[in-house]
């Protein structure tokens, strides 16, 4: 009989030890598990809500932050001179202002108003109707396009009136509101829970804004050349203007993973060691005590002429059956604790919907069986030491007089 | 008759906290291939150190332990667990059997380790159930067999890889009277088959057995 095949039915003999064993190590990897998950969820899915906009270039002004961000003096202009650049293809202007949305006879809603040159396309992705028109419409036609949970507050459907007014800070704008059509329904990728947003042209934003010009953008977004990348479509732009500041979607990700998103690393990083450590302790004290009241079993084996590799191999087997169990049922039982941690995390605020904690990835599940292999290892070191060291004729004694 | 095992001037001391204890003292002992002796004495006599010794599972302190001509102390521990892989057949008092493996797992066990081929042990195997009386139990794990048959299946293990010397202590301590007997028994067409044997016991029937009986107190030959 093989090792595995001693160490199979010893784990089968001592039923309850097992279990026991197994259901502590899944319960502890669980946690690894989504540690792990964890440890680059968030990153990974802002990475993708960003990708999701289709562009991988930002251009903003040097006076504001990504999150504060100020307009960009003669934007249009700006996307012009943009596009002669080779390393560049599309590019498209956008402005957020703050407005009030309210149906016929409806009460007035606060949304982020996204006003953009970008046509047919968006981050957003339409649920009903239409998307935005490529084409510049003629003058006073306001298309929009309402966030699902907004249209179902105000109860509109594509087609239906909807009427714009933009707000200066925390005050109405003295205009006249502005008259818009509802063309579609989308879900908006960066919206937060509860946020309502409407996206509409650049033109449409300016008479809302009741500007004689177009407004100025206060964010650029383009998308590099595949074959110059996106790396040089940035060195490019802050060539061209180096009053701006120019992010790829890459340089965004870094910096979210330097600043924003350490804390969540180190946490993660410091919960598995410690994860790990319990799993190691649970497999290792098992196994010890299951060896200790094994030992006149051994030491007649030994006596027999049974090498200490046979029974360091079947230990060793032993905890690999423990741990690989306990790892393997982890998986499942990580991935359901992960959805609901998921869940609550996402009830923070200033969070976009779409933003999870928890990603599945296969490198965290390779990460996952590697650890545990790591762990199996250790836990079976002290239990191996202590056979390996076994005196064969004091034990025997030892076993007769107890 | 040549010597299996000879014990030459023997002797082991064991520190203890309270002080070094010699359990044996300048003992010597040979056995040869177609002995069976049985030791007796008083318990801490040092009966089991001496068994232990001539099974290989110790050192002595002094003295020499020739095991088939060669000095055990000049082996490495690799050397020693081969001889009493192949050249010694342990029985012991409780038997130690695997309680995991069937009567038949666990006579193959030293087989396996042994490197015997897979079709030669299973029917070595089935031979020596059959030998020792329990070839109809041969599936059975140990919980489900008695202490005789247990002590039997350990006897046939003990077997397994034709050992020169069978060394046992106290195989029926663990018995009754007449289950012993049965024991003893076994112990004798082993011995009339050509092993020797070197058994150590309180159980007067089984030493009367034996073809050479000795007798120890203190750490010392009688």
């Amino acid at each position: 009989m093989t090792s595995l095949g001693l160490a199979w039915r010893s784990t089968r003999r001592y039923r309850v030890r097992a279990i026991l064993a197994v259901a502590g190590v899944a319960i502890i990897g669980a946690l690894l598990f989504d540690m792990l998950l964890l440890s680059r969820g968030l990153l990974e899915s802002f990475a993708d809500l960003l990708r999701s906009s289709g562009y991988d270039i930002r251009v903003l002004s040097r006076d504001g932050v990504p999150v504060a961000r100020v307009p960009i003096s003669d934007s249009n202009r700006l996307a012009d001179d943009l596009r002669t650049l080779p390393e560049l293809g599309d590019v498209v202007l956008v402005r957020v202002e703050r407005a009030a949305v309210q149906s016929t006879g409806g009460a007035p809603r606060d949304v982020t108003l996204v006003g953009t040159t970008h046509a047919g396309g968006g981050p957003w992705t339409i649920v009903s109707g239409d998307n935005l028109p490529a084409a510049p419409g003629p003058p006073s036609s306001c298309p929009v396009l309402l966030s699902a949970p907004l249209a179902a507050s105000l109860g509109a459907a594509p087609g239906s009136p909807v009427q714009i007014r933009v707000q200066a800070g925390n005050a109405t704008s003295v205009l006249p509101p502005l008259a818009c059509r509802v063309i579609g329904v989308a879900n908006f990728a960066f919206t937060v829970r509860d946020e309502h947003a409407v996206a509409t042209t650049m033109a449409a934003l300016q008479e809302a804004m009741g500007d004689t010009q177009p407004p100025d953008a206060d964010l650029v977004l383009a998308v590099s050349k595949p074959r110059t990348g996106a790396a040089a479509a940035v060195r490019a732009i802050e060539r061209l203007r180096p009053d701006l500041r120019a992010y790829s979607n890459e340089d965004v990700i870094a910096q979210f993973n330097q600043n924003g998103f350490a804390y969540f690393r180190q946490i993660s990083f410091v919960l598995s060691s410690l994860t790990m450590a319990f799993a190691m302790l649970l497999v290792a004290t098992l196994l010890t005590v299951s060896v200790n009241q094994r030992l006149g079993e051994i030491a007649g084996l030994r006596a027999l002429g049974i090498g200490r590799l046979r029974i360091a191999s079947m230990l060793m087997w032993e905890s690999v059956l423990l741990v690989g169990g306990g790892g393997l049922l982890a998986l499942p039982l990580g991935a359901a604790l992960a959805a609901v941690l998921d869940r609550i995390l996402k009830q923070m605020p200033g969070l976009p919907e779409r933003l999870h904690f928890f990603v599945f990835e296969w490198r965290a599940v390779a990460t996952h069986f590697a650890l545990f292999a790591a762990t199996a290892a250790v836990a079976a070191a002290y239990p191996i030491w202590l056979t390996a060291r076994l005196p064969i004729a004091s034990t025997l004694r030892r076993e007769v007089v107890d | 008759m040549t010597a299996v095992v000879e014990v030459r001037r023997v002797t082991r001391v064991f520190p203890m906290t309270a002080g070094p204890v010699a359990a044996l003292r300048d003992v010597s002992l040979s056995v040869g291939t177609q002995d069976y002796v049985a030791i007796s004495g008083p318990s801490g006599c040092g009966k089991s150190t001496l068994l232990h010794l001539v099974g290989c599972v110790d050192a002595p302190t002094s003295g020499a332990i020739l095991f088939e001509g060669r000095d055990v102390a000049t082996l490495s521990e690799g050397q020693r667990g081969r001889i009493r892989l192949t050249r010694i057949g342990f029985v012991f008092q409780r038997f130690f059997l695997l309680p995991m493996l069937t009567a038949r797992e666990n006579v193959e066990l030293p087989q396996a380790e042994a490197r015997v081929p897979p079709a030669d042990r299973r029917a070595r195997t089935r031979d020596l159930l059959d030998y020792v009386g329990l070839a109809d139990r041969a599936d059975h794990l140990p919980s489900q067999l008695s202490g005789g048959e247990m002590q039997r299946v350990a006897i046939a293990r003990a077997l397994a890889n034709r050992p020169a010397l069978l060394v046992a202590d106290e195989p029926t301590g663990e018995l009754d009277e007449e289950t012993g007997e049965h024991i003893a028994d076994v112990f004798d067409r082993v011995h009339a088959d050509g092993t020797a044997i070197l058994v150590v016991t309180h159980n007067p029937a089984l030493a009367a057995r034996a073809s050479r009986r000795v007798l120890m107190k203190s750490g010392s030959l009688v």
